[in-house]
């Protein structure tokens, strides 16, 4: 499969503050989670993989396409969606979407019909005659999401999709993005710092922490604990409880207050899980096969900058 | 398949030349201008002084049928309103060559003349008053609204350049301006060719459209960049305005108190201090080159140097949001 986005060794300097700093990534089609704490340097790629800023040293590909040199090919293949705000002050939504779309070539009719087309698919109605100025964030949101993909792009990178919008709004947008991925076959570089987002849409996930690539691998190789585990919901001593198992020959470890990992096959836990908790006068609330979560991922990958600063 | 469609389609039309993008850009800026009703109001009035003198023309040239005389006060009037000099004073220094000559100049030199003097005037004394609150209405929201609004994203993240957003911008403004300079000048001179009697006017006259046009963009470029130059400052498009105004209103004060400090052989390199001055001289030096306006250099070189650092600074500004 040829990677869509290819990054070597790319480091970006602002002055003296080095924003990227050897970054090696390799992007597959489908979507990928972009994740990382503030000052990470997330923005900073995205600026790079768009062609908006010069690198300081690297060299890479985007969509087959040298970022050194061909910038214009890049984003004339790619539908961005940023963070903030951004419109032209005193169009209405559908004149916005059609220069959008005329930005990106479209003659001036297609254009407006595209745009109403696209409004169409985000759920936008008759706001779209009023101006942008007047909308609501969930509104403000649905129209970047509109004008990201109003050129058919084949790689879309969305900055905080779903930050503002209700439940059912953001219920709403994952499935679109989802519908361009799975059904149109779109790749979709999804930044995020809401987890569940990542974990209910992306196929595989790169963490980034101060400049650098922390995390890049698929979803669930990510997600898969390296030896057989179950995790314990208990109420009650749980140090007892722990004690207990160790004395019957079972590791285990602290997950939380009322949580253990206990360490083995399902089958040969069964028992000792259940005579231990009798023996410390515990209550087992809960017996679930381990698996990492994406927080827990992440919160690891972020210690390690941290620990490694100070 | 449904009538109407509301899901996801893919694009596969064609798309349109990559070096017409400057356009849409211009045309969001006129679209958007044009929603001013003080700009539509101006606009009305700029063509206003063009008309009056397609009259004047017209009164011109019927006297030119029948009596010398009237036609001399008539240049002389038109003659005044450009160098300052009282009417009569002018009618006489005429009337005083035709003696002294002993002949009448032709019909074409005078129509020339005449023709130039109003078209001076229309540079001089009616279009710099409707140019400078143009441009302060439609100029400085252009950059600094879609720095406030960040629309730089929306065009930067598409196949757009700097160079093609400037040129958009820069489009708009000069447009708008070309209405209050160029196309008056140019109506004037046609309303003039309708208005005589006979083609050879057309000899006579022939490079006047040419002497307008380049008249016009000697103001409207500087101008256009120094407005533009003055939005991409700020992100508040009311200090633009302010600077905006400051620089035509400071200089041309500075000038009038140097000017009345200093020795008159001084005055014209003063001069340059006020835009208003310079832009009025330059004008007035191409379309009568006869009048005799000096230190011209050194006014086009002001005016060259003062574009392009308006246009880096711009470009550099236009740049900026991208480097954050």
């Amino acid at each position: 499969m040829t990677a869509l986005v290819q990054l070597i060794n790319v480091t970006k300097d602002y002055g003296s503050f080095r924003a990227l700093s050897d970054v090696n990534l390799m992007i597959q089609p489908g979507i990928t989670g972009l994740l990382g704490p503030n000052g990470a340097g997330k923005s900073t790629l995205i600026k790079v993989l768009l062609g908006l800023v010069r690198i300081t040293f690297g060299d890479g590909h985007v969509l087959g396409f040298p970022i050194r040199t061909a910038a214009d090919q890049i984003r004339t293949h790619i539908g961005y969606m940023p963070e903030d705000d951004c419109y032209v002050h005193g169009l209405t939504g559908i004149e916005t979407m059609q220069v959008a779309a005329q930005l990106s070539r479209f003659p001036a009719t297609e254009a407006l019909r595209r745009g109403h087309e696209i409004l169409d698919f985000c759920g936008m109605g008759q706001e779209r005659y009023r101006p942008v100025e007047t909308y609501s964030t969930g509104m403000r949101q649905k129209l970047r999401f509109a004008m990201a993909i109003v050129h058919d792009p084949k790689l879309l990178i969305l900055d905080e999709p779903t930050s503002g919008l209700d439940p059912e709004e953001r219920e709403a947008m994952l499935n679109r993005i989802r519908i361009l991925a799975r059904q149109f076959g779109k790749s979709v570089l999804l930044c995020t710092h809401i987890l569940p987002d990542v974990q209910v849409v992306c196929d595989s996930v790169v963490i980034l922490a101060a400049g650098s690539v922390r995390v890049s691998d698929t979803l669930e190789e990510l997600c898969r604990v390296p030896n057989p585990s179950m995790t314990v919901t208990l109420s009650g001593d749980r140090d007892a409880y722990r004690e207990r198992l160790n004395a019957k020959g079972v590791n285990s470890e602290i997950i939380s207050l009322r949580q253990l990992r206990v360490f083995g096959d399902a089958d040969a836990l069964n028992e000792p899980l259940w005579s231990a908790a009798t023996e410390s006068g515990c209550l087992v609330r809960g017996v679930s096969p381990s698996r990492n979560s994406l927080e827990q991922i992440f919160l690891s990958a972020v210690r390690e900058v941290t620990h490694a600063n100070s | 398949m449904p009538i109407h469609n509301l899901g996801y389609r893919e694009w596969n039309g064609e798309l349109r030349s990559p070096s017409t993008r400057w356009l849409v850009v211009a045309e969001i800026g006129i679209r958007r201008a044009w929603q001013s009703a003080w700009l539509r109001r101006m606009m009305f009035f700029a063509w206003v002084p063009g008309i009056v003198m397609g009259f004047m023309i017209f009164i011109y040239e019927q006297s030119a049928k029948q009596d010398g005389e009237v036609q001399d006060m008539m240049s002389a009037g038109a003659m005044a309103l450009v160098t300052h000099e009282s009417p009569d004073v002018i009618f006489r220094r005429i009337q005083q060559e035709r003696i002294l000559t002993g002949s009448r100049p032709s019909i074409g030199e005078a129509r020339h003349l005449f023709w130039s003097a109003l078209l001076q005037i229309l540079f001089r004394r009616s279009q710099p008053f409707l140019l400078i609150p143009i441009v302060a209405v439609i100029a400085p929201p252009m950059i600094s609204q879609d720095f406030r609004s960040r629309a730089f994203l929306l065009y930067f993240s598409r196949p757009m350049t700097k160079v093609q957003y400037i040129v958009g911008k820069a489009v708009t403004i000069g447009l708008y301006l070309s209405f209050v300079t160029m196309f008056p000048g140019l109506l004037l001179y046609f309303i003039g060719v309708l208005l005589s009697p006979d083609i050879s006017v057309l000899y006579a006259t022939w490079d006047l459209p040419l002497r307008v046009i380049l008249a016009s963009l000697l103001i409207v470029v500087p101008c256009t960049m120094l407005s533009l130059m003055l939005s991409s400052l700020t992100t508040e498009s009311r200090y633009a305005s302010f600077s905006w105004f400051a620089i035509w209103i400071f200089g041309h004060l500075t000038y009038v108190v140097i000017r009345s400090v200093a020795s008159p052989g001084d005055s014209s390199m003063v001069q340059s201090l006020s835009l208003f001055e310079t832009f009025n001289d330059l004008s007035s030096w191409i379309l009568d080159p006869k009048l005799g306006v000096t230190h011209m250099e050194t006014r086009l070189i002001l005016i060259t140097v003062l574009t392009a650092v308006c246009t880096a600074v711009l470009y550099r500004r236009v740049s900026a949001p991208m480097q954050v």
